[in-house]
């Protein structure tokens, strides 16, 4: 008995290790095939790594009127997302602490790193911050929702709300497609542009005020603050890819822990966060940002298509 | 993996059809339309090999060329000669008309289940989706103000009808399918010159000023 929790914990150390140390990499790559498609050279594919080096060496400066929850804020946002990371199956069909919750706590612990952050962006009074963390939470409350919606559609095939039971279901023989993949699908990508502040939704690349989101809420931030903030953001653009590769292409997941098929599914992850990479890109390079206003619309769509999806199960 | 390549194609339509129903810009919804055509050519291609019959080859060929990129093309083009706001408006807010559309397409799934053959399997996907989108369309047509929206409309439905014959028949004869698609280019063509009379006597594309008499 030991011996399991010792190598859940194990496990679990190097899956969040391997999440912080690939997270960097896939911003950068979207960076370069963005900057590709606009014809320019853009940023070396590893300038992720050298800005958070940058920021980290940095001394931390805060206002002198932050209180304790401007300090928590991106430790905690930091911490949920190396904890969200444990509860979702990468290279092998089974989530490394998979007793510790399924979907719900998952959910549940993004949200807390949500909150975490738009409360620390209201502490100092700013009014970009307050600004950045309203708007936040208002397409929060509406992504959330969505999020359940998809995320409930494969539970409710699988018959268990643990997303390793999950991929493990998807991966036995006879499994067919149903039309609500797709809708569970299309409306859990629309939830991913959302949740990670890519074009139609937010501009990771402006500090623009009128049309900041996310960015609003850090202005504050600064060295090592902001750091783990980016940090964090990076490793949950990639956890909620990896959790969409779960769900609708498992396919190349390892079964067992053996070299062979680990290498296989990593070869077969990066593989598929790579196609991911290329549908944001495409997104991002073709649309224009939508006015705040129409955001709520947007993800509006994303909601009734996990809706959707998950009517279609039952009928 | 034939079933699967037909049902996540046909699923792709209605998720178009909800697309056109969630979004707001005129050229958007025209490129959507274009994505659900060839979304429907790859159906015909499928159901070609699958159950070996050649002249579906004939109409998928058809539908990418003429609805996949000509119809959209040329409304395109009608759009951009106008020079109009590019901005759908909806009698119905995004919200409520998704709202509806969730209830339509759960009428169409239970009513494909009333088919003998909508009971079970691919077929009941294809059906269900078919008539969901079929009844999206018409939901379309009833809400938007704009002639080429209209249009659009109206094509989508044509799409759905064409998705539902492929589900319960082996396909119609060719000869019929060639008098759709005849019937298809003419409509267009003629609502395409429509539109302009419109926006020429009334200076907008807003049809419900038609019901104001003009002397």
């Amino acid at each position: 008995m030991d011996d399991t929790i010792f190598r859940a914990v194990v496990y679990a150390l190097l899956q969040g290790a391997g999440m912080l140390a690939v997270a960097p990499l896939l911003r950068g790559t979207i960076k370069k095939m963005k900057a590709a498609m606009q014809t320019r050279q853009g940023p070396p594919l590893l300038q992720g790594y050298y800005d958070l080096a940058k920021l980290l060496r940095k001394e931390t400066v805060r206002s002198e009127v932050a209180s304790w929850v401007y300090v928590a804020g991106p430790r905690v946002y930091f911490a949920t997302a190396l904890a969200a990371t444990t509860l979702v199956p990468v290279l092998v069909a089974m989530a490394p602490l998979e007793g510790a919750g399924g979907i719900l706590g998952l959910i549940g612990i993004l949200a807390l790193g949500r909150f975490a952050l738009a409360a620390a962006s209201l502490d100092t009074g700013s009014p970009f911050g307050g600004m950045g963390g309203s708007r936040e939470m208002t397409i929060a409350a509406l992504a959330e929702p969505a999020l359940m919606l998809g995320l409930f559609t494969s539970a409710l095939a699988a018959g268990s709300l643990d997303l390793g039971a999950v991929v493990r279901s998807a991966l036995a023989p006879g499994v067919v497609f149903q039309p609500s993949d797709i809708f569970a699908l299309s409306g859990l990508f629309v939830v991913l542009i959302a949740e990670t502040g890519r074009i139609p939704v937010d501009n990771p690349a402006t500090h623009l005020e009128l049309t900041m989101i996310h960015e609003a809420m850090l202005l504050e931030y600064a060295g090592p603050d902001l750091a783990l903030v980016e940090w964090a953001s990076a490793v949950k653009e990639l956890l909620y890819i990896t959790l969409l590769i779960d769900l609708f292409m498992p396919t190349g997941i390892a079964t067992l822990v053996a070299p062979v098929p680990l290498l296989v599914a990593a070869a077969a992850w990066a593989g598929k966060v790579l196609v991911f990479a290329v549908a944001i890109t495409l997104v991002e390079s073709t649309n224009a940002k939508l006015r705040l206003f129409r955001v709520p619309e947007l993800v509006a769509v994303s909601l009734g298509l996990g809706f959707l999806a998950l009517a279609i199960r039952f009928l | 993996m034939t079933p699967n390549l037909v049902i996540l194609c046909a699923a792709g339509m209605l998720v178009t059809a909800y697309l056109m129903v969630g979004q707001k810009s005129l050229f958007t919804t025209i490129r959507l339309y274009a994505a659900q055509s060839l979304l429907l050519a790859t159906v015909a291609v499928v159901m070609a090999i699958s159950d070996a019959r050649p002249h579906l080859f004939v109409m998928a060929t058809m539908t990418t060329v003429l609805k996949g990129f000509l119809i959209p093309m040329f409304l395109m083009r009608v759009v951009d000669r106008i020079g109009i706001h590019r901005e759908i408006e909806p009698f119905l807010n995004v919200p409520t008309s998704l709202l509806a559309c969730l209830g339509l397409t759960v009428v169409g799934y239970r009513v494909s289940t009333g088919f003998p053959e909508g009971t079970v399997g691919v077929t009941h996907h294809v059906l269900g989706v078919g008539l969901s989108t079929l009844m999206i369309g018409l939901f379309l047509m009833v809400t938007r103000k704009k002639a080429i929206t209209q249009i659009l409309a109206l094509l989508t439905v044509e799409n759905a009808i064409f998705l539902v014959a492929l589900g319960i028949t082996s396909g119609m004869p060719l000869v019929v399918e060639l008098g759709i698609f005849f019937d298809v280019i003419l409509a267009v063509l003629v609502l395409g010159v429509l539109v302009r009379r419109i926006v020429d006597r009334f200076e907008s594309m807003d049809i419900s000023r038609l019901s104001k008499l003009k002397g």
